[in-house]
């Protein structure tokens, strides 16, 4: 890859850069594209049954794709392409929670999420994997139902587009009543700063892999909240329950960092003994992370 | 029931101050900015063990703070706990009475200017000083200068304090006691102190003075003597020096003479005498002298040294306890010399014997300091003080009434008179005509001794004026001049001294204030006295006795702390200006004094020293002062005396206080208090270095 177009990738997966484009379907495309781009092959193509066309082996592509007869007949080396054809289906869950609402460095945890999940929408829709959304918060939530036509994205983006951070989260309680409702099995997407009980929180993963559901969590946090890297004295305000607490970030940092990394941990630990994948983020990241990990779990899943 | 009182109570103004931290906190604790957060729930988790516990150094942090300054304010203020001994409980008025006389330079027994201690003794007092209190301060030397000071000018005050430094001055103990006394009693103020430092000399401490401590004591000033000395210091001093230089005996060339005095109970060791022209050194000699010894001590000079007249010269002696008076300047050679009028009466065709003129003007050209003029009696009736300084009547039988009239006269107007008898005077005359009025002697007729014997000649006042040319030893007759004759005569009065007399008895030598009567002839017609070596000095003892009276008519010679004068012999072509050491600069006035003129500095001189007199740029008369030789003996009156004078009916006590030490302690007592200052000063210092390990454990806990 060129400098110019390893820049012009980096920038393409930068929040930042990303968050400053209007327009979510452009956001989810260039993330996904920019992402593609770095890939050493092109995931466009799944390797299922039916036979699609030849392509030219590049280094990196999976052996087991080889075909072996072409090799042996005129010793180049190709791989088999399929059309795809799965029935993947993934449901994009979006926690809009007032606490989604904090950004220190001018894009918001939701921000982040809705970015994410457009991009994993767009690359999911071009696998033609089915996708389904929900938005959820206290008391309210909005679902569109999982579909894999093209045409799907745009009632997803749109949904995207309109969340507003608001009010409580009982995340559990939400957990459970969608584990509920997602009756045919499939891929569920958490995309959520998780600020629960980390218990309440396995107890649901629990509901879903008993459903048979694939989880996978993205939890989201602003860089802040890892480090709390605050200077003086100051007031703070929950953003959820508005409770306030005065502190001096200076003398309660290192205990506060070892808090937050003991709590990521504890969910982490919770993820792998329900058997859900658990990728921790910060919304200073780039996506790649992200994408890369669902495109990992989607591998092990076909 | 100790009572707490501030001593610089301005700066308790500023003791709001240490409420500094608590409003900063306060203030910051109210501005504290909204940080609106996703969740405080993991701040809340740490609140119950980690913020209260910050929230407790804090706390601490904010009292140590607090307490520091506090403390430091405080101290600042001076606080101090009342005095004991509680006599100025309130403010006082304080006299400081500062002895910075010449005396005060001299050395301690640790080598050191009496004055510092004085000095130190001084500021401490200033320094026990407290709000309200009234300081006067009052030097001995300028007793019209008193300085007082507030509390808010103690600065000030100390600043000239620390300035003030001995001066060639003498004390004039008298004077400033009575403006301190004075000062004092018009203070509203009920409690009075006057502290006198001093080295308490017996000669400043007049019985004025005295009388003034006396007096301030009875008024109810508590007297407090601060004695900076004890007992007598031995020192040795310089008081005059002959401006004549005179030919030194058996004609070893010219010699200068100076008056030293042994101010010492004990015998001076021998002290090498130096005389110095600028650097250079022209003559010197030693000498050692007796417990109380004053006597004129020779200095033979270097031939050709001294040839012109008007050279400025500088004695000295070996230094000791006070060096400002082992030195003298002098001019050498001034144009002065005594003038004498010698009356001898012709015998027949011989004329006069010239032994009394070839005695004081050998040369005959004045070059020995006096000029002679021989005439006969009538040569008195035009006498004046403008034609001789001393008349010498030599064996003159009687004088007319006028002449007798005009002698009588000159002498009343300051003139000396010399009268040498001889064969041909008349006793009865003197005895009733000359005598009466000038001095009380009786003659009755004269004496000759049996044949073969002469009279032996003692002198019975070895350290009179009149001998002091002669080499007297304990015990040796006066001469060994053969003797034959003399005039017996008596004194009627005490104010005519037998100076010399024979074993015998008879007066031989009288002096009374300005005249002196020789009772033996100046001629040889009575002996071989004229042919002996004790008659030259003799001969110009007398006369220049006789002569004393003019030349040291008071103010003759100015005195450092005087305006410097001069006489000139004409009038100056322009406006005078006198020059001295140490930058002194002053324009004089000239006045006219019948035949001369004298030129007087306006502006005192403070410095021993030359002085110059110029007109346009030319130096018309140089002039020599030295201090008054009045502060050179250094023996202190017993503190204890004064104490005992003082004592009246009524009057406070007057105290005295010998060293430092118990100064710092009564001052203390009386004045100060306890002061805190310094605890409080470390205890602050001891809540910050508190305030600042606390302060960075919390960051080396992080």
């Amino acid at each position: 890859m060129s400098p110019e177009r390893a820049r012009e990738r980096t920038r393409l997966l930068d929040p930042h850069f990303v968050s400053k484009l209007a327009r979510l379907d452009l956001k989810a495309r260039l993330v996904v594209e920019g992402f593609l781009t770095g890939l050493h092959r092109s995931p466009y193509h799944g390797f299922s049954v039916e036979f699609a066309e030849h392509r030219q082996y590049m280094p990196g592509d999976p052996l087991r794709h080889l075909d072996w007869k072409v090799l042996a007949k005129s010793d180049r080396k190709y791989l088999k392409q399929y059309e795809e054809e799965t029935n993947l289906r993934a449901s994009l869950l979006v926690d809009t929670s007032a606490s989604m609402g904090y950004g220190s460095h001018g894009i918001t945890k939701l921000d982040y999420a809705r970015q994410l999940a457009a991009a994993l929408a767009y690359l999911m829709l071009t696998q033609n994997d089915a996708v389904g959304m929900f938005a959820f918060a206290a008391g309210r939530g909005e679902h569109i139902p999982a579909r894999s036509t093209m045409g799907h994205l745009r009632p997803l983006l749109v949904l995207l587009d309109r969340l507003q951070p608001g009010g409580a989260t009982d995340f559990a309680a939400s957990l459970h009543s969608l584990a509920e409702r997602l009756t045919r099995r499939g891929l569920v997407v958490i995309l959520s700063d998780l600020l629960d009980e980390p218990e309440r929180i396995a107890q649901a993963i629990h509901h879903f892999r008993h459903r048979k559901h694939e989880v996978l969590v993205f939890h989201i946090l602003d860089p802040m909240e890892v480090s709390f890297d605050f200077q003086r004295e100051a007031v703070y305000v929950d953003l959820e329950s508005g409770e306030r607490v005065t502190t001096r970030p200076r003398e309660l940092r290192s205990d506060y960092r070892q808090r937050v990394s003991e709590w990521r941990e504890t969910l982490r630990q919770a993820c792998i003994e329900k058997r859900a994948d658990y990728v921790p983020l910060t919304t200073d990241q780039p996506y790649d992370r992200a994408l890369l990990e669902y495109l990992s779990k989607r591998a092990r899943l076909l | 029931m100790p009572t707490l009182s501030f001593l610089n109570p301005a700066f308790l103004w500023a003791l709001p101050a240490a409420s500094l931290p608590i409003l900063i906190h306060l203030l910051s604790r109210q501005r504290l900015p909204e940080v609106r957060f996703p969740t405080t729930q993991f701040l809340r988790q740490l609140e119950p063990r980690e913020i209260r516990r910050l929230r407790l150094r804090e706390i601490l942090l904010l009292i140590l703070r607090t307490l520091a300054l506090l403390l430091s304010v405080l101290a600042f203020a001076r606080p101090s706990l009342a005095p004991r001994g509680a006599v100025t409980h309130a403010a006082a008025a304080v006299g400081i009475l500062l002895d910075d006389s010449e005396s005060m330079a001299a050395l301690d027994d640790r080598a050191r200017p009496r004055m510092e201690g004085a000095v130190a003794r001084a500021l401490a007092i200033a320094d026990a000083g407290r709000a309200g209190d009234e300081l006067y301060l009052a030097r001995a030397t300028r007793p019209g200068e008193a300085e007082i000071g507030r509390a808010r000018d103690r600065v000030r005050l100390r600043r000239s304090i620390e300035r003030i430094e001995a001066e060639p001055l003498p004390a004039r103990l008298e004077s400033s006691l009575h403006s301190l006394r004075l000062a004092l009693g018009r203070s509203p103020l009920k409690a009075r102190e006057l502290y006198v430092i001093s080295d308490l000399q017996r000669a400043s401490l007049t019985p004025e003075a005295r009388r003034e401590i006396t007096e301030a004591a009875a008024a109810g000033i508590r007297v407090i003597l601060l004695p900076v000395s004890e007992g007598r210091t031995p020192n040795h001093a310089f008081t005059a020096v002959d401006p004549v230089t005179r030919p030194g005996p058996e004609g070893r060339g010219l010699e200068v003479r100076a008056r030293l005095v042994n101010y010492a109970d004990g015998p001076s060791d021998r002290l090498a005498l130096r005389v110095r022209r600028g650097e250079a050194l022209v003559g010197g000699g030693d000498a050692a002298l007796k417990g109380g010894e004053s006597r004129w001590v020779s200095m033979p000079l270097e031939p050709g040294a001294v040839n012109d007249p008007a050279i400025p010269v500088v004695a000295e002696s070996d230094e000791d306890a006070l060096p400002l008076d082992d030195r003298w300047y002098a001019v050498l050679g001034a144009p002065r010399r005594l003038r004498v009028l010698r009356i001898a009466e012709p015998r027949g065709a011989a004329p006069a014997p010239r032994f009394a003129a070839l005695a004081l003007d050998p040369s005959g050209d004045g070059t020995s300091g006096f000029t002679v003029e021989t005439a006969g009696p009538s040569a008195l009736l035009g006498l004046s003080k403008s034609r001789a300084d001393v008349v010498v009547l030599e064996d003159v039988a009687s004088l007319s009434a006028d002449a007798e009239a005009r002698l009588k006269g000159y002498v009343k107007e300051g003139g000396g008179l010399v009268v040498a008898l001889g064969p041909h005077a008349d006793p009865e005359y003197y005895t009733k005509r000359l005598f009466p009025g000038l001095v009380d002697l009786t003659l009755a007729g004269p004496d000759r001794s049996a044949e073969g014997t002469s009279f032996e000649l003692r002198a019975r006042l070895p350290g009179h004026p009149i001998l002091e040319g002669l080499a007297l030893g304990v015990g040796s007759p006066l001469t060994q001049a053969r003797l034959s004759g003399m005039m017996r005569s008596r004194t009627a009065s005490a104010r005519a001294e037998v100076v010399v007399q024979t074993t015998g008895g008879l007066p031989l030598v009288v002096a009374a204030p300005s005249v002196a009567v020789f009772l033996s002839s100046f001629a040889d017609d009575w002996g071989d006295l004229p042919y002996s070596g004790a008659f030259v000095p003799l001969v110009r003892g007398l006369v220049s006795y006789a002569a004393r009276a003019s030349e040291s008519e008071p103010g003759s010679e100015p005195r450092v702390g005087e305006r410097p004068f001069a006489r000139l012999e004409a009038a100056p072509s322009g406006a005078v200006v006198a020059r001295g050491p140490a930058g002194f600069t002053s324009p004089a006035a000239v006045e006219n004094e019948g035949a001369a003129f004298r030129a007087v500095a306006d502006a005192p001189a403070m410095a021993a020293g030359f002085y110059t007199f110029e007109a346009g740029g030319k130096a018309l008369a140089t002039v020599a002062l030295n201090p008054d030789p009045v502060e050179s003996d250094l023996a202190a009156v017993p503190a204890d005396s004064l104490k005992a004078d003082a004592r009246g009916p009524n009057g406070a006590p007057v105290l005295s206080i010998d060293n430092r030490s118990a100064l710092a302690t009564r001052l203390g007592d009386t004045r100060r208090g306890r002061e805190l200052w310094l605890p409080l000063l470390v205890l602050a210092g001891v809540f910050l270095i508190g305030e600042i390990l606390l302060g960075s454990a919390r960051v080396l806990d992080r």
